[in-house]
């Protein structure tokens, strides 16, 4: 059974009595980690990042307690600082909770409940203050994708918007029917372009906000589905598409995951193909082994050049101006395999081709 | 009155706006010759190929937002280029971009005359040459 985690504590003194008796008491409440001196006080927070209360004598040999606070918490934020001392003299106490940042000041002799009280409270600050630290984190990247977002759109959206304002003005004073035609099929195409953008981003909320449900994948019918989706489309008119899947083990993942990461992945092979290329394929190969999947997805395509291919997975970035692009795809890509807890790895060779592989780990089988 | 005749560069990444484009530098009449760039390097590398001509001017339309090379760094590497090419040419850049920052960053260039917002119309194509 799950218990919840022990507040985990650091007592310094130079009295060893005092560490041993402090330790007696609250062992088993809290995790206790004691130090006689400030050099295994440091070794401690160096090796326990996870202290979340620090209680400190004030009279030690080598430097006060309040010496010791402020000297280490440029280093070490997080812990929750609290003064022991004999010591009532009111000045050195203000002083030192305003020098020290500390906390709280216990007074010696201090009582069990005094301690209880005081590490609980110091806890509760802590938990309070980690979390607020790493919600302003999410925030922040919340924040740059919004900024990135609204840059987008003017070109995303309101590109193809623009472009097909533009034909229609254009289209209004022609005559000749061949050229209305080819007009009308390239708005046709910015229309796409437009619809292609808002699927992506509609698809970068789902992956953003969802929950991973995991099922039982059938990579054999995951590549079926795909590919007739492909082929429906005349995606795959002159590309040789060939599939391989070995599967002998059940792979727990989530689905729309999985279908997002291939479909991206495939799509991106059969658009970047050299227009004048005799034999254009794309191949995907799929192996589960030893509850990893690994995919393989090769084109012999235009291929990425060198100095775009650590960018391809930012968002909104694109390496080609060949074809439709969101820039969001690879992105969405990246993102789902990081929730996976997958990798990807690409090479790709200028006018030869690109090839991606996928690594994801199954869900080990009866956990939740 | 005749009006002189101008060379037209289009580089822009989208194949519908550059079509756009070349029809309505057509309709003018006044155009020698209309070229257009999907890709900027493209552009670039065609007008370096040219040797240097003070007989005609080339009006050149390049779009910001563009994949591999954008409007700024094709403008930035186009401004590198020597005098007797350069001295030629007169850029408008023409974009969807409503962004504050790429609308005052066309100052910057010595060699963009003018922002422009799309899509390009017949109307204001004539206003600019006139």
């Amino acid at each position: 059974m799950d218990t919840p985690k022990k507040i985990k504590v650091l007592y310094i003194d130079d009295e060893q009595n005092n560490l041993n008796g402090f330790k007696a008491t609250f062992r088993f409440d809290y995790t206790v980690l004691i130090a006689a001196n400030v050099t295994q006080a440091y070794a401690h927070l160096n090796s326990h990042p996870d202290i979340s209360v620090i209680l400190c004598d004030q009279r030690m040999p080598e430097k006060t307690g309040v010496q010791f606070f402020e000297e280490m918490r440029d280093s070490f934020p997080e812990p929750v600082r609290m003064l022991i001392t004999g010591y009532t003299d009111i000045e050195s106490v203000i002083d030192a909770v305003n020098r020290g940042h500390i906390f709280r000041y216990i007074k010696k002799p201090w009582t069990d409940a005094d301690i209880r009280s005081a590490i609980e409270e110091a806890n509760k600050f802590y938990l309070t203050n980690t979390m607020l630290v790493a919600k302003n984190k999410e925030l922040q990247s919340a924040y740059d994708e919004l900024g990135k977002f609204a840059y987008s759109v003017t070109h995303d959206v309101r590109g193809p918007l623009l472009s097909i304002l533009g034909a229609l003005d254009l289209a209004k004073n022609m005559e000749d029917p061949a050229e209305l035609r080819d007009i009308l099929e390239m708005m046709e195409d910015a229309i796409h372009k437009l619809d292609e953008y808002i699927k992506n981003t509609h698809e970068y909320y789902k992956l953003k906000r969802g929950l991973l449900q995991f099922e039982v994948i059938d990579f054999n019918n995951v590549v079926k589905d795909i590919a007739a989706l492909f082929r429906i489309a005349g995606r795959m008119d002159n590309i040789k598409f060939i599939s391989n899947v070995v599967q002998n083990d059940e792979f727990l993942s989530d689905e729309i995951s999985i279908k997002m990461i291939l479909n991206n992945l495939l799509s991106n092979a059969f658009n970047y193909q050299r227009k004048d290329a005799a034999e254009k394929y794309v191949s995907v190969e799929i192996v589960v082994a030893d509850n990893v999947a690994t995919i393989k997805v090769k084109d012999n395509g235009i291929g990425i050049h060198e100095s775009h291919i650590n960018n391809i997975f930012t968002m909104f970035y694109r390496a080609t101006s060949e074809e439709t692009g969101s820039g969001l795809g690879l992105y969405n890509v990246k993102d789902a395999l990081a929730k996976l807890s997958g990798e990807i790895e690409v090479a790709s060779v200028v006018n030869e081709g690109t090839t991606f592989n996928v690594m994801i780990p199954g869900k080990a089988n009866g956990t939740n | 009155m005749v009006q002189t005749k101008l060379n037209f560069i289009v580089v822009d990444d989208s194949k519908l706006d550059c079509f756009i484009a070349e029809k309505i530098i057509k309709n003018t009449g006044i155009s020698e010759s209309i070229k257009s760039f999907l890709h900027a390097p493209e552009a670039l590398e065609y007008i370096k190929s040219l040797p240097g001509d003070d007989s005609i001017r080339t009006i050149m339309l390049v779009d910001i937002q563009m994949p591999v090379m954008n409007g700024f760094e094709f403008v930035e590497a186009f401004e590198k280029l020597p005098d007797e090419i350069t001295r030629n040419y007169t850029i408008y850049i023409i974009s969807s971009s409503i962004n504050e920052n790429d609308l005052s960053r066309v100052h910057n260039y010595a060699t963009v005359k003018q922002f422009l917002n799309k899509p390009l119309t017949s109307n204001n194509l004539a206003v600019l040459l006139a």
